[in-house]
């Protein structure tokens, strides 16, 4: 899998202590590795290169997993901004030790996706509407792939909210278990769980469109 | 024997795992905007209630218009110019004080005597 970045590598370096200790009165070396937590707190503390730097550090990450979820760029990048925004309003109250912040984005976008995704039930939006098919086959070949995860999205759209959060951030973020069960506070054995069943209802939501999608049984 | 409505997940899976999109410049823009809009929220200070008071009054101005006022009130009071006391004569007529008791009746009294 290409996302080696899904879980910043920061987090799992050894803070420099001065910075841990005094992050508003101190600015970092940026060769030198500083966690997710202290750019936060230096952040809350009114210093505006943390957000620059966790912004570099957090937002591809967040943008992706909404575009994954939602296949929808425009709506991808309004939750992108607003899980950053509810970043930047709890930066005040983050308890350092608590939680890994990239742990309480994963479930903030993750739930901001699933409030779209239900808004999504029932309507059609331009999205889904057919567009003139083209000629050029790499034009053709994108818009099948689009056509392809708009329809993913669309029936993860039709799953249980909890469902799809766990089959997301397990086949399309690709976490483990205990990660999942540790974003979404529950046990490891609910995430096999919720997956599973996730999965199978997956299929089965996609299985009338399979000729559709440019599957074929062989 | 695997399902083939599986592979077709697994390769769905697949395809959404390699959508890794870069945040355009606007949308950093919008996020570092957003940063800074609650960073200069979180700087300004709370205001006191007497901060809201003046606020509710209209500011530093109304409130020295209130005291000048107030001060102007309380020395016509105390020190009323001869036009205001004419006006109130003749508005309220003359104050005229009438007493019950003569102080000589109160004050002279010889005290009780005793038993």
């Amino acid at each position: 899998m290409a996302e080696g970045g899904l879980w910043p590598s920061a987090i799992y370096t050894r803070r420099p202590r001065a910075v841990a200790k005094h992050p508003m009165n101190t600015t970092w070396d940026p060769k030198v590795s500083v966690s997710d937590a202290d750019l936060l707190l230096a952040f809350a503390q009114g210093n505006g290169q943390a957000a620059r730097e966790l912004t570099q550090r957090l937002l591809p990450r967040v943008l992706a997993q909404a575009t994954r979820m939602l296949a929808n760029p425009t709506e991808a990048e309004d939750v992108a901004q607003e899980a950053m925004l509810r970043l930047w309003k709890i930066a005040p109250d983050w308890r350092a030790g608590t939680a890994q912040v990239s742990t309480w984005l994963y479930q903030v976008t993750a739930n901001l996706c699933t409030d779209r995704l239900r808004r999504r039930r029932g309507g059609v939006s331009l999205d889904q509407v057919a567009e003139p098919p083209d000629e050029t086959p790499s034009v053709a070949a994108r818009m099948q792939t689009q056509t392809r995860l708009r329809a993913l999205s669309d029936a993860l759209a039709e799953l249980p909210e909890r469902q799809a959060t766990a089959v997301s951030l397990r086949h399309l973020e690709g976490l483990s278990n205990p990660e999942i069960a540790q974003i979404m506070d529950i046990s490891v054995r609910s995430v096999e769980s919720l997956t599973a069943r996730g999965k199978r209802a997956l299929a089965a939501i996609l299985a009338g469109r399979k000729a559709e999608l440019g599957y074929h049984d062989d | 024997m695997t399902d083939p409505n599986d592979d077709m997940l697994d390769d769905l899976f697949g395809q959404a795992r390699n959508v890794a999109p870069e945040p355009s410049e606007a949308l950093v823009a919008r996020v570092l905007a957003d940063a800074a809009a609650v960073r200069h929220a979180a700087a300004t200070p709370k205001p006191t209630l007497l901060d809201r008071f003046f606020d509710m009054i209209g500011g530093w101005p109304a409130a020295g218009g209130l005291v000048a006022a107030t001060l102007g009130g309380l020395w016509i009071g105390v020190a009323p110019p001869a036009s205001v006391e004419d006006f109130t004569a003749a508005m309220l007529g003359e104050q005229v004080a009438v007493g019950i008791l003569s102080s000589d009746t109160v004050f002279d009294m010889d005290p009780l005597a005793d038993g």
